[in-house]
């Protein structure tokens, strides 16, 4: 997958200011990384990612830097020394270490007389400013001095280094360093990043501020991963509803290995105009994508170099192309009110097509093609059997739900997001255990009277029961976030500001098949006597299910009753 | 005995015999099983192998072949005929209680198994050509059928250590770049928890026999070097990967990787991701270099090499990494305590490890119930309760007041509508649920479950990028010509001396004679100005002068 820098690859450069770029990287230009300066792009295509680099000074009449390969043992240099300075106090007090490679630096003056070194040395005040402002802009725009020169010489002008506490020194040192190296890195663009890169630079809620905690979460929940049909046994297809502009559909194509296009796809060997491949849709390891639309917005695969809007997309060959199915919820709930699907293209026959326009026949084609796959694809999304229901959507799950889970299969895993956690307390109360109850108790009147068989499929939902309680086992709501620290030596903490905005929640459960006919939980159905128990103390009267999904009142108990959390089950779950 | 698939990849529709099956009994109550057509360990069930839970008992012929995602209702079972209950191994639950409550099932529904006390036959008969008797349904219990998975197998399987959860291990595969066809190293395999998860993850297809010592095959199919240098937790994980039908993708070395490192049979496993669940991990990374440190003296001056402190593989046999080399490397150790951080992260960057990261996950699990305060509510009549507001508060007031003067004035005590019986008695509660709707009461609510997990381990993420050296480079730079801009448009032109004025204007001169050599460009603003702007509508497009 990610091994050098293809040319025309997406890549993330890490800036010195730790912001991330997110550029395509096409053979023959010039990256410009604003104030840091300009390089060719030749000079990071078929090199290793995860590389740091240093924009050398320009030289004298040239416009571009030339890029130097930053080893790791300079990168660390810095909190080496000062780990070995802190292990070996006595020779830490007179060293100190400066500009990223352990170098020490003196400040000389016109004449060559050395003013201050940047180890222990009394200062006057007439050396503390050496640099002003105007000069420190100079030297940048010269480019006389890499960098890190210039940060050794803002020190040393700045006061006595030797003054400072080694505590702010290092404080001072990295902000500086942050502000003025010239270094950057090349990260390969991937789900993390682009998920990262999303929430910080971009627009966090063009992805629902979908963090990557999140996004790992609902691939575990639905289960999602690579699964193609064997002789004996059907593979894996997944349901999506995205509205993250196509980062949900990354990250799911990602764990199902279909997202990165293969290696061996060789860009320059790109013919001309090409037409996207026509392989037949895939029938395992799929997804299908139901979007709101007419067409979906996945504008983030393009990262991914899948462009489904374009006639002449930059890889023919995406495994997207047959893997990923979509369509939209008219074409789902209404097939006969969709064009494309109802107007059926007639076959003509050779005498018919040798007769036409080669122009027209092309249309006639391409027509046929795009109403062969429509109706593969409906057609296959409405025989269900789907192994687990993804979704990340700003419409109300419920309503998502009632449509998709007649086309999930028995035991299909089911994780919906949301950024905010109130529609997922709504619909986890759907499925509370006392509402399962009551319903399996006294089914409403209107599904009692529907067939076994069509109960599932066809009961809409009422008042009562927006939808079916017996359909989703294990029915919860959770939540994960981070907590970024910095680990320094005699500076650990947990990092002081992060990002705000929402938390993010997910609801997870299980597709299950009720068995036919009422059945009967079991459990003890006991009360505690407590007689030696303080009349009128808060008991609470909890009604714990078999979901944990839980009812309760509190109240002022006057005997000294417990509802047992069994109580429900035998009741009737 | 090893099946092609594995029930965690291709659960298939339904239920199989000799597959991992999950039964769920309720939240956090799940029981894995192996289903077997017939009892091997003959336990001394006439139905054969039964699942013994608290909701009932269920014969695995009732259970092989349901589709999954089935509930399943419990059956009779001819618990009097079971003679060596209690030496069985631990999968089992305690049924104490259990027995009682079929005991207490078989008197409200007498039926015959009273008269079949045939267990001494059951026991003695040889298993192969033991009929199985047909499972009758009891009258209450149920269970819900999963097919397994990396989330239900980790919350119900059985605990040898500390296992990495969900959260953490949903969230360190994501990190560490787990995808199909990776190849991953993982030590210890403790409970193997992790160890399914990334097996999931790192998925491409089962190795055909053929394939099986074909290394370049099996780096495409993925597959997981797993290391535990505790004999019975290796042995133990080692049976289980087997039953899953994990063997292709998963393979377990009992090995001390701090001392002997991650070759495998003087193999490679040109890992892509790592992960490391050891006490010290810093004692393992050493092992996990690009290549052999060339002398003790060279230190940390060579990235990727180990430092002083790596123990020198043996010198006579040429040194081979364990890492994938054309790949960049991603590595996460799990450490409760800070000081094993500090040490970790110490090692990592004299190793040469790079964006070295470290941060804690929590989960919060929610419950959501309904909240009903008032006087008024139904089912617990007769309780006293919280009002629900001022208004309420004050109508109890002046009814407690009525009633005090009425025993002082006229000495009578007023009875209060006792209510008979227990109010949370089964009637009471369906009646509250079904006429009531007490579902729809009250505020919905959500709060965090009662206990949390506040701290599971610190995750500590790094990179070792592949090797870069000078020679690949010049190489590089030979195919790929690097291309400056110079001020006047002449390679290598002589510029000192000339005035900035003189420079610009030779440059324009220069853009004009080339105007034609404008390329494409990939400036950082093109992409900062959003997705949809391509790079050609960028506005700092850079002209290149040749
Ligand atoms: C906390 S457990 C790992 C749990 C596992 N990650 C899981 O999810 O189930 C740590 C394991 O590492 C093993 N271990 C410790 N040091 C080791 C070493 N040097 N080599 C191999 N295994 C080791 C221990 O025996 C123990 O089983």
């Amino acid at each position: 997958m990610h091994s050098l820098v293809t040319p025309n690859a997406w890549v993330v450069l890490r800036l010195p200011s730790d912001s991330f770029k997110l550029l395509q990287i096409v053979p023959n230009t010039i990256v410009s990384l604003g104030k840091y300066g300009t390089f060719s792009s030749n000079l990071i295509i078929e090199r290793p990612y995860n590389l740091t680099y240093e924009l050398l000074d320009r030289r004298a009449g040239q416009k571009d830097s030339d890029l130097r390969i930053v080893p790791a043992s300079e990168i660390h240099a810095d909190t080496i020394a000062e780990e070995d300075a802190a292990s070996n106090p006595k020779e830490a007090e007179d060293k100190v270490v400066i500009g990223g490679d352990g170098v020490e630096f003196e400040l000389l003056a016109e004449n060559g007389e050395v003013i201050i070194r940047s180890n222990r040395e009394t200062i006057d005040d007439s050396a503390r400013q050496t640099l002003t402002m105007e000069e420190i802009e100079v030297l940048k725009r010269e480019g006389t001095g890499a960098g890190k020169d210039l940060i050794a010489k803002l020190m040393l002008s700045h006061t006595g280094i030797d003054q400072k506490t080694t505590f702010s020194l290092a404080k001072y040192k990295l902000l500086k360093t942050k502000k003025y190296l010239k270094r950057f890195t090349v990260l390969p663009l991937d789900v993390p990043l682009l998920t990262h890169w999303m929430m910080t630079e971009k627009d966090a809620n063009k992805i629902l501020e979908m963090r990557n905690e999140a996004v790992s979460l609902i691939g575990s929940w639905s289960n999602v991963h690579f699964s193609e049909s064997l002789p004996d046994t059907e593979g894996g297809r997944w349901l999506v509803v995205d509205e993250t502009g196509g980062l949900l559909v990354a990250a799911m194509a990602e764990r199902m290995g279909i997202l990165h296009p293969s290696s061996d796809f060789n860009w320059e060997g790109k013919p001309e105009g090409p037409h996207r491949e026509e392989a037949p849709p895939a029938t395992s390891n799929t997804i299908t994508l139901v979007h709101n639309n007419a067409q979906p917005n996945l504008s983030l695969l393009k990262y991914f170099l899948y462009d489904p809007t374009t006639t002449s997309p930059p890889c023919p060959t995406h495994p997207l192309n047959n893997h990923l199915h979509a369509l939209s919820w008219l074409q789902l709930l209404k097939p006969s009110e969709d064009t494309t699907y109802s107007s059926q293209i007639e076959t003509l026959s050779p005498e018919e097509l040798s007769q036409m326009k080669s122009a027209k026949r092309g249309t006639y084609y391409r027509k046929l093609r795009r109403w062969t796959r429509t109706t593969h694809i409906v057609n296959s999304t409405l025989n269900g059997g789907f192994d687990g229901l993804a979704v990340a959507s700003s419409m109300d799950p419920s309503s998502i739900l009632r449509h998709m889970l007649p086309l999930l299969r028995g035991g299909a895993s089911i994780a919906i997001y949301s950024p905010t956690i109130e529609p997922l307390v709504t619909l986890a109360d759907m499925y509370s255990t006392s509402r399962r109850t009551a319903f399996i108790q006294a089914p409403p009147a209107s599904f009692a009277e529907l067939d076994d068989e069509d109960r599932g499929v066809e009961w809409q939902g009422d008042e009562d029961f927006p939808l079916n309680p017996t359909l989703v086992l294990n029915a919860s709501v959770q939540s994960a976030r981070i907590r970024e620290w910095q680990v320094l030596p005699g500076r650990t903490h947990p990092m002081m500001t992060g990002k705000g905005g929402a938390e993010g929640y997910l609801f997870t459960g299980f597709r299950v098949l009720p068995a036919k006919g009422r059945v009967e939980a079991r459990g003890k159905f006991g009360r505690k006597k407590r007689g030696d128990d303080k009349v009128g103390a808060v008991v609470k009267g909890e009604m714990v299910g078999e979901e944990g999904v839980k009812t309760s009142n509190t109240e002022m108990a006057q005997d000294t009753t417990e509802v047992k959390s069994e109580d429900l089950e035998m009741a009737g779950l | 005995m090893t099946s092609h698939s594995s029930p965690f990849l291709h659960p298939g529709a339904i239920a199989k015999t000799d597959r991992l099956s999950i039964v769920h009994l309720k939240r956090d109550l799940q029981t894995p099983t192996i289903l077997k057509d017939h009892d091997e360990d003959d336990e001394g069930y006439s139905e054969g192998k039964v699942v013994n839970t608290r909701f009932g008992s269920f014969p695995h012929t009732t259970l092989i072949g349901l589709p999954w995602g089935a509930q399943v209702r419990a059956s009779k079972v001819d618990t009097g005929s079971r003679g060596r209950r209690g030496q069985k191994q631990e999968k089992k639950q305690p049924q104490e209680k259990k027995r009682k409550r079929d005991d207490a099932d078989s008197t409200e529904h007498p039926n015959k198994r009273r008269d079949s006390e045939n267990g001494d036959v059951a026991i003695s008969t040889p298993v192969e050509g033991k009929e199985e008797k047909e499972a009758e349904t009891a009258s209450s219990g149920f269970i819900h059928l999963l097919p397994p998975t990396p989330e239900n197998w980790t919350s119900s399987l059985p605990h040898r250590t500390q296992v990495v959860y969900t959260p953490d291990y949903s969230y360190i595969l994501h990190r560490i770049r787990a995808r199909p066809g990776s190849s991953i190293i993982e030590a210890g395999a403790g409970s193997g928890s992790f160890t399914h998860a990334s097996a999931r993850a790192v998925f491409h297809g089962y190795p055909r026999e053929a394939d099986v010592n074909g290394t370049s095959k099996e780096e495409k199919l993925g597959k997981v070097w797993s290391f535990e240098f505790h004999e019975q937790r290796h042995q133990k994980l080692e049976e289980e990967i087997k039953e899953h039908g994990l063997d292709g993708v998963v393979q377990i070395t009992h090995r001390d990787v701090c001392e002997d490192g991650f070759l495998v049979e003087d193999q490679s496993p040109k890992a892509d991701a790592i992960f490391l669940d050891l006490p010290a991990p810093w004692l393992a990374l050493p092992h996990l270099t690009r290549s052999s440190p060339p002398n003790a003296s060279l230190g940390t001056s060579e990235a990727g090499t180990p430092a002083a402190n790596g123990k020198a593989e043996a010198s006579t046999t040429p040194f081979l990494s364990a890492l994938n080399p054309t790949k960049p490397v991603h590595l996460c150790t799990f450490s409760p305590c800070i000081e094993q951080v500090q040490r970790t992260i110490s090692a990592m960057r004299k190793l040469g490890w790079v964006d070295i990261e470290m941060v804690e996950l929590s989960q919060k699990r929610f419950e959501v119930r309904r909240e009903r305060i008032g006087i008024d509510n139904g089912a617990q009549r007769g309780l006293q309760t919280t009002p629900a507001s001022v208004d309420e508060a004050l109508a109890r007031l002046i009814e407690v007041e009525g009633t005090f003067k009425t025993f002082h004035e006229t000495g009578e005590k007023v009875e209060g509508k006792k209510d008979k019986g227990n109010p949370n008695n089964r009637e009471k509660i369906l009646e509250s649920l079904v006429e009531r709707k007490v579902y729809k009461e009250g505020n919905l609510v959500h709060r965090c479950e009662p206990e949390i997990k506040t701290h599971t381990s610190y995750l500590v993420f790094a990179v070792l990028p592949q090797e870069w050296s000078a020679e690949d480079e010049e190489k590089a730079r030979v195919k790929w010509v690097v291309k400056i801009r110079t001020e006047e448009g002449q390679e290598g032109g002589e510029v000192i001396g000339i005035s900035r004025r003189q420079l610009k204007k030779a440059a324009r001169q220069a853009q004009k004679d080339k105007a034609i050599a404008v390329t494409a460009t990939a400036n950082a603003e093109a992409a900062e100005k959003g997705t949809e702007e391509t790079l050609e509508g960028g506005k700092e497009d850079k002209i290149e002068v040749e």
